[in-house]
């Protein structure tokens, strides 16, 4: 009995194991990956090169107005959160990355990327533990086989 | 009202010392102590007003025993050498007199020629490739922003239409990321949609944006500054041809003038002619208050002459242009050319055309003699008057003459403009201001204040509230009036306020201040509070819906009815929410916690302080609407919290960037909870108590809401959203008496139309991770399969898939299903 139960353990866990691995390396995302061919993408570009000039209020408003033409892109809630961890907010930075996350497709290298983004803000808001688990999150993706 | 936060990131300066008050105080004083400067202080008309100056007792006893010397008893006193002295005297005192004047003249000026309230801007319409933008949305825009129709759209603010392809010159604005110049695009539009758009190569543009209100607490002085270099040519002409035709060679006051307005006023007995040139009637405008006195004619003269000794004829026509009073519009105050165009023809002055500034002139003789609106034969001759004046200096060609001495006035109708129109939104911007700003900094130093509005999703919130009330209401005898908030759930803007059903009177802020027991709308905070215990609670978990009974801590029994008095036994927590039953929701409260669903509350944003108390679970606790949209917006974006704010960013007067309040997102509530709540408020809409809203909107799209209606069918709400767009809305009556409605017939079909009017999205149907589909027995224990009896699909939580299958069919489910109910086995 006890070994039938062992048996059935093992065969799940293969099961559990099947199918979370991740498929076969992806390209790397980008922002066109979700934003090709929309303004947003102009958008974007635009708050970068405002961001790179030190002109953080446009590079806000930039991203502002992507967002209301592509809601859905996790891209612009990370670039927010990249936004916000430079000009100092680490709180809105962590919001932000945890929605990118929300909306993020399954792109283990992106996510785990996420996480990291997450780590370092919850780092700068002196929260360790919660950084130290972000991180964990940031190597469990990353890690095939392994269930999530 | 409370927000939550506030805090505008600061890009500049905040605020320059503000001048301004001073020097408005000494005028204001110089005013009163005006009888010290003259010993003609007696008005001209025979009913002479009682200055309160002169009742003052120190003033009139330093005065009178000066004039009785003079006069009681002069034989006794004369002497030569007290000619003297008092020629001296007065010399001193007038030398001293215009020091003063010259030190106020150079002071007004120079501090802060213009005192400028904040204006308040709509957001600007993003136009792109794909934008949901009907043709008739379109057309409605470029109506309200005033673009004139020109078949080549040459200049800023035109617009051409073919069919369904528009060509638009754009007039550009300020921003914070820079703005836009003006330029000309063009669009097709079908189907819904923009179909394609040609914007010099970008794939994008916008619209300026149409300015909703202008904010000036202190005092209600209005003003659109234009530069000289920006007043159209034509204006400054017919203005000097018929007001001051020597205005470039007087130095001030011109004593022909002067002397025919002199001749005038003889014969008719009185005051009728100013004969006054344009820099006294600045003069006039600046300092003294309208009275036709001669005093005030006396103190005019030296302080036109100090103005003209200390500035250019270029700046006193700048300013006069800026500042000359046009007219009033209810308590403010019509002040400069500029505002002067946008209150009679809602465009910027230099869009206007000839006969259009030939009105703005007629007006200088006497604006509320000569009003166009209501006075257009006096208006419409005074102005061809000007036009001939023009003709006759050769301002203007006879070619033009006849052309637009023909035209009709075209003023807009009082109250077609946009400013003005939205009064409760403005009066939330003017709150949130009035937390950063003090109010001297938002009336006086022309601050541009870009706002979330969206006009056509405030139209529309105008327009469902409007036209249920007039069908329910027809005769306004049941008093029955309602509010409205829409917001951008995501980013959390506020698109709409309407906080009445006239939805121009200003007035009570229902929106804002009406605080109303919420009814049902606290249920969904009762199913969060008990999904987000996953292991004893899912949406499948049955509920006794049946008679209940808690003692009170002071003896009473609270025994809440359903509405329909009947008690339908156990069901399933979804439906508990779908069918909106009281005593299931009362039942699963108290099991799950009272001080578990008040934290809830409190964690979607409700500020107020929530008693523990039974009642509370059916929505004891008053909210108003806007405290109800900032509780519901978590629940809307799948768990984010984000203020709720009415402004974007706050420019100064040139344009640069001084603040914004930027977007923000707090993970209130963890992914999987919210997702189930938000799947929960959907069967609300598919099959439970808002059913009705479905013949409104679009087939197939996802929405989710609630219903609320609170005792004795006071208050009737409902709240509900889909991925863009939340709307809370609450009718019922300003004496909080019976209105006899409920959520579903007073509330709903205001949200209906209204968010069937706006372009939507549909909630996402793509559980995160942890959450699952998975096919439940009804008993709500047990796993089962599609197909299986009255198996039934839900999102569930991993931590409460049950280990037991109810063995019908196979039960097929995912990877992450069998790892749940795997790990369900070793918790």
């Amino acid at each position: 009995m006890q070994m039938l139960f062992r048996v059935l353990v093992v065969s799940f866990w293969l099961t559990g194991c099947a199918v979370s691995v991740p498929d076969a390396p992806k390209e790397p995302m980008t922002a066109s990956v979700e934003l090709e061919g929309s303004p947003a993408l102009s958008l974007l570009q635009r708050a970068e090169a405002a961001r790179q000039q030190g002109e953080t209020a446009a590079a806000e408003r930039y991203l502002e107005r992507a967002l209301n033409i592509a809601p859905d892109s996790s891209w612009l809630y990370k670039s927010l959160a990249d936004l916000r961890l430079f000009e100092g907010d680490a709180r809105s930075a962590e919001g932000f990355a945890l929605k990118a996350l929300r909306l993020a497709p399954d792109h283990p290298q992106y996510r785990a990327e996420l996480w990291e983004l997450v780590a370092t803000a919850r780092e700068r808001q002196g929260d360790k533990a919660g950084a130290d688990e972000a991180r964990q999150r940031a190597s469990d993706v990353l890690m095939p086989g392994r269930p999530v | 009202m409370g927000c939550r936060g506030t805090d505008a990131k600061l890009y500049g300066r905040t605020s320059a010392p503000v001048l301004f008050p001073l020097a408005e105080h000494i005028a204001r004083s110089v005013l009163i102590k005006y009888p010290h400067f003259s010993l003609y202080s007696v008005p001209m008309a025979k009913k002479t007003k009682k200055t309160p100056a002169r009742s003052r007792g120190q003033t009139a006893r330093k005065k009178a025993p000066a004039r009785k010397r003079k006069t009681a008893n002069p034989r006794r006193w004369f002497s030569w050498s007290l000619v003297a002295k008092v020629f001296v005297v007065l010399l001193v005192i007038g030398a001293a007199g215009m020091a003063y004047l010259d030190a106020m003249v150079r002071q007004r000026f120079d501090a802060h020629v213009w005192q400028l309230p904040a204006r308040v801007y709509a957001r600007p319409v993003e136009l792109y490739e794909g934008r949901v933008l009907s043709r008739e949305d379109m057309l409605k825009l470029l109506d309200l922003m005033r673009y004139r129709r020109d078949s080549r759209a040459s200049t800023p603010g035109s617009f051409s239409v073919q069919g369904n392809s528009l060509l638009i010159h754009t007039r550009g604005f300020n921003d914070s990321d820079g703005g836009e110049k003006p330029k000309r695009i063009r669009l097709s539009l079908s189907g819904g949609q923009i179909q394609s758009l040609q914007a010099g190569g970008e794939g994008l543009a916008r619209l300026e944006p149409l300015q909703i209100g202008s904010i000036h607490p202190q005092h209600a002085e209005d003003r659109v500054l234009v530069p000289l270099e920006e007043v159209p040519p034509l204006l400054v002409d017919m203005l000097i041809a018929t007001e001051d035709q020597s205005f470039y060679d007087h130095h001030g006051i011109s004593l022909r003038g002067l002397a025919r307005a002199m001749l005038a006023n003889l014969k008719a007995g009185g005051l009728v002619q100013g004969g006054s040139t344009l820099t006294q009637q600045l003069v006039k405008n600046f300092w003294l208050t309208s009275e036709r006195t001669l005093s005030r004619k006396l103190l005019e003269m030296p302080m036109a002459m100090l103005l003209e000794l200390h500035y250019s004829k270029q700046q006193i026509l700048e300013a006069y242009l800026n500042e000359v009073y046009l007219g009033q519009d209810g308590a403010r105050a019509i002040h400069g050319m500029g505002l002067g165009a946008q209150f009679l023809f809602g465009r910027p002055l230099q869009e206007l055309e000839p006969h259009q500034l030939a009105t703005l002139v007629a007006l200088l003789k006497g604006p509320s003699w000569y009003d166009p609106r209501r006075r257009p034969e006096r208006a419409m001759e005074r102005r061809n008057t000007v036009l001939g004046v023009a003709l006759e200096q050769g301002a203007l060609s006879q070619g033009d003459f006849d052309k637009y001495s023909a035209r009709p006035l075209e003023v807009v109708p009082r109250g077609a403009s946009a400013l003005y129109a939205f009064p409760a939104f403005i009066d939330l911007v003017r709150r949130q201001l009035a937390r950063d700003y003090p109010p001297e900094v938002l009336s006086d130093e022309g601050l541009n204040i870009h706002s979330t509005l969206d006009v056509l999703a405030q139209l529309a919130a105008e327009g469902a509230l409007k036209e249920h009330l007039d069908n329910r209401d027809p005769k306004q005898d049941k008093k029955l009036n309602g509010a409205v908030v829409v917001v951008a759930p995501a980013q959390g803007d506020v698109l709409a306020l309407v906080s009445n059903r006239n939805s121009r009177e200003a007035g009570f802020n229902r929106a804002l201040d009406a605080q109303r027991p919420m009814g049902s709308l606290a249920k969904p905070a009762v199913v969060l509070a008990a999904v987000r215990q996953p292991k004893k609670w899912s949406l499948a978990t049955l509920v006794e819906d049946g008679p209940i009974q808690v003692a009170m801590p002071n003896g009473d029994l609270w025994e809440p009815q359903n509405f329909d008095k009947q008690a339908r036994g156990a069901m399933p927590m979804v439906d508990v929410l779908a069918q909106s039953r009281n005593q299931a929701t009362a039942r699963l409260g108290l099991d799950v916690g009272l001080d578990k669903v008040a934290g809830t509350m409190e964690t979607l944003g409700v500020t107020r302080n929530v008693p523990r108390y039974p009642s509370i679970l059916l929505g004891s606790l008053a909210l108003t609407p806007f405290e109800v949209a900032m509780m519901y917006q978590p629940l809307a974006t799948g768990g984010f919290s984000t203020r709720l704010r009415s402004i974007t960013d706050v420019l100064d007067k040139e344009g640069e960037p001084l603040a914004r309040y930027p977007v923000s997102a707090d993970e209130v509530i963890e992914a999987g909870p919210a997702f189930l709540t938000q799947w929960a408020m959907q069967q609300v809409v598919d099959n439970g108590t808002a059913r009705s809203a479905r013949a409104y909107l679009p087939e197939g799209l996802k929405v989710a809401g609630k219903t609320g209606t609170s005792d004795d069918f006071r208050d009737a709400w409902f709240a509900g959203f889909s991925a863009n767009h939340l709307a809370v809305v609450w009718v019922g009556r300003d004496d909080n008496g019976n209105a006899g409605i409920t959520g579903s017939s007073g509330a709903l079909p205001v949200w209906a139309r209204l968010m069937g009017k706006l372009p939507q999205r549909s909630l996402s149907q793509n559980p995160p991770d942890g959450v699952e589909w998975v096919w439940m027995n009804p008993n709500g224990q047990q796993v089962s399969a599609e197909g299986c009896g009255d198996a039934r699909r839900y999102p569930m939580l991993e931590a409460s898939i049950p280990q037991d299958a109810d063995g019908c069919g196979a039960v097929k489910q995912t990877g992450k299903g069998i790892k749940g109910w795997f790990k369900g086995l070793f918790d």
